[in-house]
């Protein structure tokens, strides 16, 4: 492979590339699925290509086939230079990319068991069990119960003199219980919702689940949503669990803080952001309970790695300090024109895609709170747990969350369940409201691996540190029909 | 120098060598799908290309049967070795399912209506053409002062499938798209076209209707939250029908009981001059003539009149309800069963034009963004307008409004449809590939939630 690189490099180079880079990956996905007792889905995805990128005269060029030979790495570092040159005949200006020292070395993910060397039956009879537990209660219409894993051997080397190797796994599981009335579906999921959580690392990261552990009290909860009441509509004071505040990361701070979208390069596609230059080291993001950093090398995260895809180290960095907005998520290029250096944002989905900016871990830093604390802290309020919708608008300021699940909280006491959970508000006030933030007991890297962005589209796996936190004064009860 | 070669789908008697290959080394039935694509897409913001790219890709998915047992391996490596190795994995995972009483059997050989899916000016549509193009779009745009970010993607993909029970479908096509927003200082204006052809797409037309969008929508007023008439445009209605694709005109959702048209075939669900059909033969649609099990596509209706007529089907979910495949399967292992791919909307008699000027005080909206279900039984969404929403006074634009939060019931907007529009253009969605062809329509009392700061 390193010869295949090299080759790549060599031609888009002598072609008249003055930077370019190559990544040659070997991608392999396990997904098994259980409904009602079946096994409805049983499959093992493999997918191998390279990809080069070329700078030529500060424009940029790129070409992937999913062949891995000399020849097509010559072929395709030459289509890379002519694409390139293509887009330099609309540009003004000339991309530049922040100094980097080129790195060498190789990194794994850690785990303790090789989730592809788990034995099939093993995987199946877990989600077997998970099921039957849930469909021995009366009442569930569907259990769906299924688990992934993700297997990426990556090489990036780049006419700098970057020459790295990569192998990292993603693992994870959920289960689902649904529960359908005449005039309702309701769900429940557990550990947490989009197919459950996933993180870096193997088997062990499912095992410690414990799915069928939980599965009767997962369907148990599906079913007595079905008579629950309804979540008020008004203004209330909010706890949210850490899933759910891990959404909200994910959509309200995560997403703006990515420098391209800041730049306008998404304003067609994802949007851009509320959080422009000016911005940088003067709004009050948040209240001063809440900082956030973006932590590729916190341990567990689906933004883990060693280097990202163009080469940079993973690091830590600040986003929101004491509530005050004070950094991005940056690529080279965009970095440079801040007068900074990358901070290790960019990641591409496969060899056949270029990198663009993508969150890696966006964590909250618990607060001090422990969880009952809180609750009995708060005379009255809506405990809300687990996303089941999300959305929010191109800039990132109104959002509207729903949750599966929820509870009135009165005089410091959890009371009764409460289904159609929803809460809307603006990105900085919502965040300036937030008065309290669990501690390290509560907290937890989550994982969301379907988040959308770029043109062709890509999907990305990223991570958010949260623990539950509590808002005040915000507007639920929004979308359903009241009364239902 | 132009260092491509032209046309580089495999060829159909290639492809069905291949197959063959495949499907001679499983010990049983077996489906083997060849998918290829060579796509280009260039992307440009801040009034310059700043990502261009050109990727081609390759695999056969292999869904391998024993028994009731299923399993399904994907490879892009086409040597002998690998072909046993990808066979392999397919029996490992059948031989380790439990059975599935459910599992339908491959379906028999087939003829296929034929469809012209290919333009050769679109897969051979080069970076400087795409370049030019997009150079047509940026030039006005500078010479206003204003920015223009957009996409224009051209590329050709190849599907076959065969299996052994005698079918073998092979399927070439292209496709185009065109996608632009012009910012102004405190406004925008967006475009998104869909073309087989893509000098159909006609991309220095679609920058001057994002520039006058943008241009006319300069200084927006917040008005309040409440219900409005709106002018929904093709893209905004086709954003809230494809939601009835994806939660019930399935098969498979309705046998496991969470369709919103559970219980509810037969009855009137919308208003009596709506009706919805699937049909990948429409020609604004991108669709093919044969599902991912090679089952010939039928036309289908699911809303006529008003009324909730039909479901699709794949082999498995018609096998339950005991009806033939209506050619809706999805790639395999597909877990959420057969979808509509290819929804085309009735059309009416009116144009936007008419719908504005038959408006005493509304909004119109140009595209729905970061749409989600809220509710599904009651198909009720949420999402927000994006570039493009004004303000209609006694039938004619006053200017821009902020954008705004909607929370509806994609039924009850199909209900409360006073107007439908003469012609329909298709919207692709990016993630799932399918496409609706909607006209556009005024409804009254549309239900804005909430506004926000732009």
């Amino acid at each position: 492979m390193k010869d295949i690189a090299g080759r790549a490099l060599d031609t888009a180079r002598s072609r008249g590339a003055s930077y370019a880079d190559t990544r040659i990956n070997e991608e392999r996905t396990q997904f098994v699925e259980v409904k009602n007792g079946r096994v409805t889905a049983i499959a093992d995805t493999s997918s191998m290509g390279l990809g080069v990128r070329v700078l030529v005269d500060g424009a940029w060029g790129f070409c992937a086939s999913a062949e891995v030979s000399a020849a097509e790495a010559d072929r395709c570092a030459a289509v890379a230079v002519e694409i390139a040159r293509a887009s330099g005949k609309v540009r003004d200006k000339a991309t530049s990319l922040s100094h980097l020292p080129a790195a060498t070395g190789s990194w794994e993910t850690p785990h303790k068991t090789d989730p592809f060397l788990t034995p099939l039956s093993q995987k199946a009879d877990l989600l077997l069990a998970a099921d039957k537990a849930m469909r021995s209660v009366k009442g569930l219409k569907l259990a769906t119960s299924s688990m992934q894993c993700w297997e990426d051997k990556k090489l990036f080397a780049s006419t700098e003199g970057a020459y790295i190797t990569q192998r990292i796994l993603h693992t994870g599981a959920g289960i689902v219980g649904t529960a359908v009335s005449e005039d309702d579906i309701q769900v429940r999921s557990y550990p947490t919702s989009f197919g459950g959580q996933f993180e870096s690392g193997g088997y062990e990261v499912i095992e410690r689940l414990d799915l069928p552990g939980h599965a009767q009290k997962t369907a148990e909860d599906a079913v007595a949503l079905l008579t629950a009441k309804s979540c008020p509509a008004g203004r209330s004071t909010i706890i949210l669990d850490g899933s759910q505040v891990s959404l909200q990361l994910h959509e309200s701070c995560g997403h703006p803080s990515e420098l391209d979208r800041v730049m306008g390069w998404e304003a067609n596609y994802a949007g851009m952001s509320f959080l422009t230059p000016e911005k940088r080291n003067t709004l009050s993001y948040g209240s001063p309970a809440v900082s956030i950093v973006a932590d590729a090398t916190a341990p567990r995260g689906l933004g883990t790695f060693g280097f990202d895809d163009e080469g940079v180290p993973a690091q830590r960095s600040d986003l929101v300090k004491d509530g005050l907005f004070v950094g991005y998520l940056m690529s080279r290029e965009t970095a440079g024109g801040l007068g900074l250096a990358s901070n290790g944002a960019m990641r591409a989905e496969s060899w056949s895609h270029i990198p663009l900016i993508r969150m890696t871990n966006i964590n909250l830093l618990p607060g001090t709170w422990k969880l009952e604390d809180l609750i009995a802290d708060t005379k009255d309020g809506i405990y809300m747990l687990t996303n089941r919708s999300w959305s929010i608008d191109d800039k990132r300021y109104n959002f509207q969350f729903g949750t599966e699940m929820g509870y009135e909280i009165k005089n410091g006491k959890l009371g009764a369940m409460l289904k159609n959970c929803t809460y809307t508000g603006i990105t900085p006030r919502f965040w300036n409201s937030c008065d309290a933030v669990c501690n390290e007991s509560d907290w937890e890297i989550w994982g969301t691996p379907n988040c959308g962005k770029g043109q062709p589209s890509q999907t990305m796996r990223t991570a958010q540190g949260a623990a539950s936190a509590r808002y005040q004064d915000v507007q639920v009860g929004v979308g359903f029909r009241r009364g239902s | 120098m132009n260092v491509e070669p032209a046309n580089t789908l495999l060829a159909e008697g290639e492809a069905q060598k291949l197959l063959k290959s495949v499907l001679g080394r499983c010990p049983e039935r077996a489906e083997a799908i060849y998918l290829e694509a060579d796509e280009a897409l260039t992307r440009f913001a801040l009034n310059g290309i700043h990502q261009n790219v050109r990727s081609r890709r390759r695999s056969i998915v292999l869904r391998l049967l024993i028994g009731k047992r299923a399993g399904v391996a994907s490879t892009s490596r086409f040597d002998a070795q690998a072909l046993d190795a990808l066979v392999e994995r397919a029996r490992t995972m059948a031989e380790l399912s439990p059975e599935n009483p459910d599992l339908g059997d491959l379906p028999g050989a087939a003829s296929y209506a034929p469809l012209a899916g290919y333009v050769e000016a679109t897969a051979e549509c080069s970076p400087e053409e795409r370049a030019e193009a997009v150079r047509q779009v940026v030039d006005p745009v500078k010479k206003q002062n204003m920015v223009v970010a957009g996409a224009l993607s051209t590329g050709s993909s190849l599907v076959a499938v065969a299996n052994t029970s005698g079918v073998f479908a092979y399927f070439p096509s292209t496709a185009s798209n065109f996608t632009c927003t012009v910012m102004a200082e405190d406004s925008s204006g967006w475009v998104d076209v869909h073309a087989r052809d893509w000098r159909k797409l006609d991309t220095a037309a679609q920058g001057r209707r994002a520039l006058e969008k943008a241009r006319v929508s300069a200084k927006p007023q917040a008005v309040p939250a409440g219900k409005y008439t709106v002018v929904l445009e093709e893209n905004a209605v086709a954003e809230l029908v494809a939601f009835l694709g994806w939660t019930g005109f399935g098969a498979q959702s309705y046998q496991e009981g969470h369709s919103f048209l559970n219980g509810r075939l037969g009855q009137k669900l919308t208003g009596e001059r709506v009706t919805i059909i699937d049909d990948a033969f429409d020609a604004r649609t991108l669709g093919m003539p044969f599902d991912f099990e090679g089952v010939p596509k039928k036309k289908v209706t699911l809303i006529e009149n008003g009324v909730a007529k039909g479901l699709v089907h794949d082999t498995t979910s018609a096998r339950k309800d005991n009806v033939p495949s209506t050619g809706h399967a999805l790639l395999p292992p597909n877990p959420e069963g057969p979808l509509p791919y290819d929804l085309v909307v009735g059309t009416g008699s009116d144009t936007v034009e008419s719908m504005i000027a038959a408006t005493e005080r509304g909004i119109l909206v140009t595209r729905f963004w970061y749409n989600r279900v809220v509710d599904p039984r009651n198909t009720v969404i949420t999402g927000m307008t994006r570039d493009g929403t004004f303000l209609i006074e006694n039938g004619k634009i006053a200017g821009g409004v902020r954008n705004m939060r909607y929370n509806e019931s994609v039924l009850d907007v199909l209900a409360r449809a006073e107007r439908i529009g003469k012609t329909a253009s298709p919207t692709v969605f990016d993630y799932t590939r399918n496409t609706v062809v909607a006209p556009a329509m005024q409804v009254r009392e549309f239900n804005f939630t909430g506004v926000t700061e732009f």
